[in-house]
């Protein structure tokens, strides 16, 4: 019986990066690609942006990869954070919002992550535990964390999209996230 | 006297960027002498971080790749030419500093290079110095690009008040994506980076990366979104390695005159 491949790690990857190993890019890329475009194509729902977006961020990646840090967490959780907030950031700009302060549009960032989605089996488990315990959540609370993550709205414009009380918004996030966690 | 801590609804709500208005104002000022709270975030940002993994996987077309790979090449190619650009025919005002700096510091880095080699015996410290030459002429290639555009426009970052000492420019083509910092800061705290912003005229800040006070150069090429229009640039304190969205004080502020 032959045993199975060790995959070469992403730190290990990224290190070579440093080095200028081209390789190491592409393999990166064959790696997460599909994970981001889906994240990207559905938060902006139109592949020419998510092109644009998804080549934006593994050259990002390339230029900037002594300045990622694996000690810090993982580097799809870090590409999944900084791919929404690209697509967020265009979506916003697309809809010609009003010129936001500096701090504003502080998503949902993080350099770590709390389950190893490196390897392809588990992030793919980890997705479908995801599907499954987002499908039990009541429609509403679904659909205000929805609104949040794929559409990056705030808690008042989530408020007025649904028609609901804001005091009812955050208490739908916040059971939802509570739910998922336990579920998780 | 008891502490009072942040509502508890608001952690997921603003790890998702949806708390706003004034609540969010409180929640970040809050944070800011709250250790615990911040951890309490931090395991927030975690969980919703995680949200990305429910999209469903989508296959991008071949020529995403292929037209990466070859942009990375021709970067590669660039930096191993190691070949001084073309001095641009007219340099406009407030162009100078900017350039006549990055010129010199990366004669400077050649030149430390050259007379490092014949000292240096490890390979790790050889490699070392031959990144930050090439990081140098990377950096020199792109600032003759950027300074030589007439489109490129020229901003002075300058300190604010009650944060440390320090002045930076900043030259800016939206067209090309790309800026080039040079600047001086007082060192940060070794627990904190200073990171660069590019904040567009509609949206969220966008990360232009660290700029390190204590780099020798002091220059930094960055490349953002091309076509992204810049209405200010600024540089936050942030922990150690950056953010990828500001949450520290404002040490350098400069708008772009339009």
């Amino acid at each position: 019986m032959t045993a199975p491949v060790q995959q070469t790690t992403d730190s290990a990857l990224v290190e070579r990066m440093k080095a200028g190993d081209e390789s190491a890019l592409s393999t990166l890329y064959d790696r997460y690609s599909a994970m981001l475009f889906g994240l990207l194509m559905r938060i902006l729902k139109e592949r020419e942006a998510a092109e644009e977006v998804l080549q934006d961020l593994f050259l990002q990646l390339w230029r900037n990869a002594g300045q990622f840090d694996a000690s810090r967490g993982s580097l799809p959780a870090w590409l999944m954070v900084m791919g929404r907030n690209r697509a967020i950031s265009r979506l916003r700009g697309r809809r010609d919002r009003e010129v936001m302060e500096e701090k504003e549009g502080d998503y949902a960032n993080t350099f770590a992550s709390a389950q190893n989605v490196e390897d392809d089996a588990s992030r793919a488990e980890l997705a479908r535990s995801l599907t499954a315990a987002l499908a039990t959540l009541p429609a509403e609370q679904r659909q205000a964390l929805e609104l949040a993550y794929f559409e990056g709205m705030t808690q008042s414009e989530i408020a007025a999209r649904t028609g609901t009380p804001l005091g009812t918004v955050k208490t739908r996030v916040r059971t939802a996230m509570q739910s998922l966690r336990q579920l998780l | 006297m008891t502490e009072q801590h942040a509502n508890p609804e608001d952690f997921d709500l603003y790890a998702l960027g949806a708390l706003d208005g004034d609540e969010k104002q409180r929640f970040e000022a809050h944070l800011r002498s709250c250790a615990a709270c911040g951890q309490q975030l931090a395991a927030a940002r975690q969980h919703t971080a995680l949200l990305g993994l429910s999209a469903e996987p989508v296959n991008p077309p071949p020529h995403v790749k292929s037209s990466l790979m070859e942009k990375v090449k021709a970067e590669g190619v660039a930096t191993a030419k190691k070949s001084v650009p073309e001095t641009p025919k007219k340099i406009r005002w407030g162009l100078r500093f900017s350039l006549g700096f990055g010129l010199a510091t990366a004669v400077l880095a050649i030149a430390t290079f050259e007379l490092a080699k014949q000292d240096l015996e490890r390979g790790k410290q050889m490699k070392q110095l031959e990144a930050q030459v090439a990081q140098d002429t990377v950096a020199m290639q792109a600032m003759g690009q950027v300074a030589g555009a007439p489109d490129t426009s020229m901003t002075t970052l300058l300190e604010q008040a009650g944060e440390p000492p320090g002045q930076a420019h900043v030259m800016y083509n939206a067209r090309m994506g790309m800026a080039v910092y040079s600047g001086q800061i007082a060192p940060a705290p070794a627990d904190k980076s200073y990171q660069l912003w590019l904040v567009p005229a509609s949206g969220a800040p966008v990360s232009a990366g660290l700029v390190a006070p204590n780099q020798e150069s002091g220059i930094v090429v960055v490349h953002v979104t091309p076509g992204m229009v810049a209405k200010a640039f600024a540089v936050t304190m942030e922990p150690l390695g950056g953010e990828p969205q500001p949450t520290g004080p404002k040490v350098l502020i400069g708008v772009v005159s339009s």
